[in-house]
């Protein structure tokens, strides 16, 4: 008798938990249903509509894929977009964590100098800006270090070839995820090195052993977030280049936006935002499958 | 230090690589300031040798002439650069946006993670995850278009308001378009804050909150008293990430902010440059206004200026934030 109504309080108890646990989550449910998920449902209705932004809008099938599909400009900007993000990452990926690794080989007092001098975030714009100031074919850096080197000068940005790779560059120096590496690798517990150690692993082998299946839970993390947002990549192009040379940097994004904000076909943006989705759906689907995040499961 | 044991130190082999690894950091730390010395320099640079080639690696007749001119530029009503405003009102929008993202945010954030964490059940805390979490893996540009219609008339992503049915007035609607809250909004919430919180409270013992529990606490008391004083360092995180990502935001401005007063820093710097950089010699010279502007020796080092000062909010935040951002990320990637 006792013991069934102690069980009945610890379900009211509970239960209470529970409701207040949603009373909790409330306010960022219903953010979260508006501005998360009931997009995904909005855009799929307007990318199958001519949607017009003063009049009625009306449903035009699978009219709007076939503009977007027989649009010239679309495989240049998904393959300007698939080069970015794939040399993007392989310039930019691994250095963060190498240097993050490196970095907590320094005594505690060069660690916490070093910190700040490394990981100082800039501010997206200013750097972005400053970079092209960088590449300014007359006045820039670059080309004065190569003329007083006695090298002949490049165009950088206005160069179809190279302006796809400047735009890599200030990722490069300004916005590396370092401080999330460190924190990671901070909160491995030395005793397995000092065990490691007494077993007779060398440098090599403990990076191997303990430090890279410590830190690839975030690693894969950081991998998907980082071809998300490539594959995104709005800012370096808009900012420094505007789609030039010759369509040589415009992404899909860029693409979309022009679409939907300046020529006001928000159906065709749509439509071709439907494109990019399924797209990266297929990246980071193949990237859970083969990067997975625990070795163990 | 974890790698390269205390004893092994005395050896030629592994003293070489730490110095070398030395280097290798130092070397990096001085590329990575770079950027900030060039912003400096050639923002108190006069006109004549901005536009100097090959560029003064230091400058020879520093001035703050730049520093002079953009408060004359921006004097307001419709200044001289086409600008209707003076600079320190796209300095206040962009703090506007950014506080006012941290200041929502960060409570709804944290709740939804604590509740995540703490206050659900075994059989729907998985599914609730997913709900939360999911969107981070969805590409935000897929949302853009939509958002920008719910935006408009909030929350009808329609272009007309729908009618109530058997009437002819139109459903009450808001239309958030050229406000703050256009962008402040739709960042109320956001999923990579909510795993830095998680992350964190996943680590806080059950006993510590039963504890309290058994002592008649409330859930929002348990939250308050014994939570939030023992994350302060992720609480410290999220509001540095969230301020970040607010002032840097720039797709999502440039496309709900039209209006021009409205603008943040960044974009009113996004649009400077753009006239500065693309200002043909022929128009600067037939140009009166710009004649005046230029003779006045207002250039890149005017943007370079502008520049500063949109990069010393983010600086300021990390040099505050810094001991608390190491103590306070503990991501356990999508889990």
């Amino acid at each position: 008798m006792v013991k069934n109504k102690n069980e009945k309080l610890q379900k009211q108890r509970l239960a209470s938990k529970y409701k207040m646990g949603w009373f909790f989550m409330a306010p960022g449910f219903i953010i979260q249903a508006i501005f998360g998920w009931f997009p995904l449902v909005v855009v799929f209705v307007i990318a199958f509509q001519k949607f017009q932004v003063i009049g009625p809008s009306q449903f035009v099938g699978l009219s709007n894929f076939r503009i977007i599909l027989d649009d010239p400009m679309t495989p240049i900007v998904f393959k300007n977009t698939l080069f970015y993000t794939v040399l993007s990452l392989a310039l930019t990926f691994i250095i963060p964590i190498i240097v993050a690794i490196m970095l907590l080989e320094m005594s505690k007092a060069t660690i916490r100098v070093m910190m700040i001098l490394w990981f100082i975030p800039y501010s997206s714009m200013a750097g972005l800006i400053l970079w092209k100031w960088f590449y300014n074919p007359f006045y820039g850096l670059f080309n004065g270090i190569l003329v007083s080197l006695g090298l002949p000068t490049l165009r950088w940005l206005n160069d179809p070839h190279l302006a796809m790779l400047c735009l890599i560059l200030p990722g490069l120096l300004m916005f590396a995820p370092g401080l999330i590496y460190i924190a990671t690798l901070q909160s491995i517990p030395r005793e397995y090195y000092e065990a490691a150690e007494l077993e007779g692993a060398g440098f090599w082998q403990k990076i191997w052993s303990i430090t890279l299946p410590r830190i690839r839970p975030i690693m894969a993390m950081m991998l998907i977030l980082a071809v998300i947002n490539n594959m995104q990549v709005f800012n370096q192009p808009m900012v420094m280049t505007a789609g030039g040379p010759a369509n040589a940097t415009r992404s899909v994004v860029m693409y979309i936006w022009e679409l939907a904000f300046n020529s006001m076909y928000l159906g065709r943006g749509a439509s071709l935002a439907i494109l990019l989705f399924f797209l990266i759906m297929i990246l980071v689907l193949l990237q859970r499958k083969y990067f997975k995040e625990d070795l163990d499961k | 230090m974890p790698l390269i044991s205390e004893v092994g130190k005395r050896k030629l082999k592994v003293r070489l690589t730490l110095i070398l690894i030395t280097i290798f950091l130092w070397i990096g730390v001085i590329i990575h300031l770079f950027p900030v010395w060039w912003m400096f320099t050639t923002s108190i640079k006069p006109y004549t040798e901005v536009y100097q080639f090959p560029p003064t690696l230091w400058p020879r007749n520093p001035t703050f002439a730049s520093y002079k001119l953009i408060f004359w530029l921006f004097k307001g009503g419709r200044g001289r650069l086409g600008f209707l405003c003076p600079i320190w009102v796209y300095i206040k929008n962009s703090f506007i946006i950014s506080g006012g993202t941290v200041i929502i945010q960060v409570p709804i954030t944290a709740l939804v993670a604590y509740a995540l964490s703490k206050l659900t059940s075994p059989r729907s805390s998985r599914i609730l995850f997913l709900y939360f979490i999911g969107t981070m893996m969805i590409p935000i540009s897929i949302s853009l278009i939509p958002n920008y219609l719910i935006i408009r008339h909030f929350p009808f992503p329609t272009n007309r308001v729908p009618k109530i049915p058997f009437t002819s007035t139109p459903f009450p609607s808001i239309n958030f378009l050229d406000t703050f809250w256009a962008v402040i909004i739709p960042s109320a919430y956001s999923a990579f804050s909510v795993l830095l919180f998680k992350g964190f409270f996943d680590t806080i013992p059950d006993e510590i909150i039963n504890a309290a529990r058994l002592d008649g606490a409330s859930e929002l008391t348990i939250f308050r008293r014994v939570i939030l004083p023992l994350s302060r360092p992720t609480f410290a995180v999220v509001i540095y990430f969230a301020f970040t990502g607010a002032w840097n935001s720039f797709l999502w401005p440039i496309t709900v902010l039209r209006d021009e007063t409205k603008f943040p820093i960044n974009v009113l710097m996004y649009k400077v440059e753009r006239v500065v950089s693309t200002l043909s010699r022929e128009t600067a010279l037939t140009d009166e206004n710009w004649r005046e502007i230029l003779q006045a020796g207002f250039g890149m080092n005017g943007v370079m200026m502008l520049a500063i000062i949109e990069s010393i909010p983010v600086f300021i935040m990390f040099i505050i934030l810094r001991e608390e951002l190491m103590k306070g990320i503990k991501l356990r990637g999508f889990k």
